[in-house]
């Protein structure tokens, strides 16, 4: 029998390394009170799991680097940031505006900010990624599908050796340098532009 | 090192796994040759990104798959209002449709002795209760999915509905949070003379409470009711909404909330005459939508005022689109010259409605908004 992850500290780093222990513990103490934060606040039960697993994927950009200096709990973040994102998004809609029914509570300007800090480098990154998509799906088979099976499914060059039909995982990895640098060259004059 | 392929240097370096003498190699050549620097770090970004970008994906993947696993219920507040909302009102319903089978379903007329509200043009909007047939189906599935929630013994039992027929329904709104409530008062005395056997409400999580007349006013259309029960309340505190002493402006944008039928049913509009029915300068013409079942319904401006209590709509002609609501002056009126003298009634005077978005103002009003069921055998 494992034992259960003991601190937040612990939670933080399993999580940062994608754990899926850690996640599920997480996500288990978390999403009811988003949840129920969500229906009364204009949402519905469908856009709290959207909601909150895009808090979870800030969390998740923040640790990877290496910053675990939360102001708050780890639980306090979540929510936060889950406010924060609806509430954009409500603005972004153009509804009536949205009354801050509990803007009385211990957020003060400094942490408020915080979080819009990171939810900015968070989208900074969502944006960079989806560069780097366009770039990966101009880039031509077999390269987008051998970058692809590396990159994104995590898989070694021994397993894309067989699956592409390479004699050898040397000859597959050499290949992908070459894959790699015509993402590069896709990837950078795009951004030029 | 310089045979080297540039991408096995980088994976090497960002791994730390380069030699002490690799290290001062790459510094070397980093710094005497620009267009190797360049793209050496060109390489290492697009690395590090394609890395986090498939670590990202793969980290959303697993979220997909916990939420899944995990399967968490939906938020048990909405869950209520589906237990709660329902079994009185297809028990009702029942009954209801076997009412409705031997009465006609013709529109309701008001019988009043005021000539202008005999008029075929004038149409008041209390709901008879009609065939409910083509619900029956749905009202079956809701019927298993509550045995199902009260196996699941999530919610207790809800109280049983009144045993009676119900005649008509209108909707009311509290004026005071102690059980004071207002409805138009041809949904009370639905047929212009006959008193009914006995008038409930049913609340927003379906429970009914017994009612009593306390006053009315057959000419202005308005019967002030109470809650037969003790220590009864509306709702958690003081109303949200006051009463607006004088008459508003045309043009003024409203809305209402009502029951046309076991459903709230919001709807808005604006004040299109200051005058109602053929001039009556107790009540106001709107445009705005509304039909059988909600009369009694409050008719409330942008900030939370009450101005009116719907009444009719215009049934023919040119007045066909109009909706006609009694002023708040005549309830107020009202409550000063006619209630028995033993009543103590004080309107709320803090209104709590004014800053919030409408979503929420509806919220707020759902506890002091309900359905008002006449009974006659």
């Amino acid at each position: 029998v494992q034992s259960p992850i003991q601190t937040e500290q612990q939670l933080l780093m399993a999580l940062a390394t994608g754990d899926r222990k850690a996640t599920e513990q997480i996500y288990r103490q978390n999403y009811k009170v988003i949840d129920g934060w969500l229906n009364k606040n204009g949402g519905h039960s469908s856009d709290a799991a959207d909601l909150f697993q895009e808090a979870l994927v800030v969390l998740f950009g923040k640790v990877q680097g290496g910053d675990f200096k939360l102001t708050s709990s780890i639980g306090t973040y979540l929510f936060a940031i889950c406010k924060h994102l609806w509430y954009k998004k409500l603005e972004k809609q153009r509804r009536d505006p949205v009354f801050f029914q509990d803007s009385h509570d211990a957020e003060d300007n400094e942490t408020a900010l915080a979080y819009d800090s990171d939810i900015n480098v968070h989208h900074e990154r969502e944006a960079h990624f989806e560069q780097l998509d366009v770039a990966l799906e101009q880039v031509g088979e077999p390269c987008r599908s051998l970058l692809k099976a590396f990159y994104h499914h995590d898989k070694n060059m021994q397993e894309i050796a067989a699956d592409f039909g390479y004699t050898n995982p040397e000859n597959a990895k050499n290949q992908k340098y070459k894959c790699l640098t015509r993402l590069r060259k896709l990837f950078y004059s795009q951004q030029a532009k | 090192m310089y045979n080297q392929n540039i991408w096995e240097v980088a994976e090497t370096y960002m791994s730390g796994a380069l030699s002490e003498s690799e290290k001062q190699d790459l510094k070397i050549r980093l710094e005497t040759d620009i267009n190797f620097a360049n793209e050496f770090y060109e390489s290492i970004e697009l690395i590090n990104s394609i890395e986090g970008s498939g670590k990202q994906r793969r980290f959303r993947e697993m979220l997909r798959d916990i939420h899944q696993k995990q399967s968490v219920p939906a938020a048990p507040r909405q869950k209520a209002k589906l237990i709660w909302l329902r079994p009185q009102s297809w028990r009702t319903a029942g009954v209801a449709a076997g009412v409705a089978i031997l009465t006609s379903t013709i529109t309701f007329w008001s019988l009043k002795p005021s000539i202008k509200k005999n008029d075929s043009q004038y149409t008041t909007i209390s709901r008879e209760v009609a065939v409910i047939k083509k619900v029956q189906a749905q009202q079956q599935v809701e019927q298993n999915k509550l045995k199902q929630d009260l196996k699941n013994n999530l919610k207790p039992v809800p109280p049983p509905p009144p045993p009676s027929d119900v005649k008509y329904t209108g909707t009311g709104f509290a004026l005071t949070n102690d059980g004071y409530f207002v409805t138009a008062n041809h949904v009370v005395h639905y047929d212009g003379k006959n008193e009914p056997d006995s008038v409930y409400i049913q609340n927003h999580d379906g429970q009914y409470f017994k009612a009593y007349l306390v006053a009315y006013d057959a000419g202005a259309d308005i019967a002030v009711m109470r809650v037969e029960k003790k220590n009864f309340h509306f709702g958690k505190g003081e109303l949200p909404y006051v009463f607006a002493t004088g008459k508003s402006g045309l043009g003024e944008d409203i809305f209402t909330l009502g029951y046309p039928n076991d459903e709230l049913m919001y709807s808005k509009g604006y004040i299109s005459s200051k005058n109602g029915y053929n001039g009556d300068d107790q009540q106001y013409t709107l445009e705005l939508p509304a039909g059988h079942g909600q009369s009694g319904s409050p008719v409330i401006d942008n900030d939370g005022n009450v101005l009116g209590i719907l009444t009719a709509i215009g049934s023919q002609g040119d007045n066909a689109s109009n909706t006609y609501a009694v002023s708040s002056e005549a309830l107020i009126d009202l409550l000063h010259n006619q209630l028995p003298n033993e009543t103590t009634l004080h309107l709320p005077r803090i209104n709590k409605l004014g800053h919030f978005d409408r979503e929420r103002q509806i919220e707020k009003m759902e506890p002091y908004t309900f359905s008002v069921k006449v009974y006659k055998k």
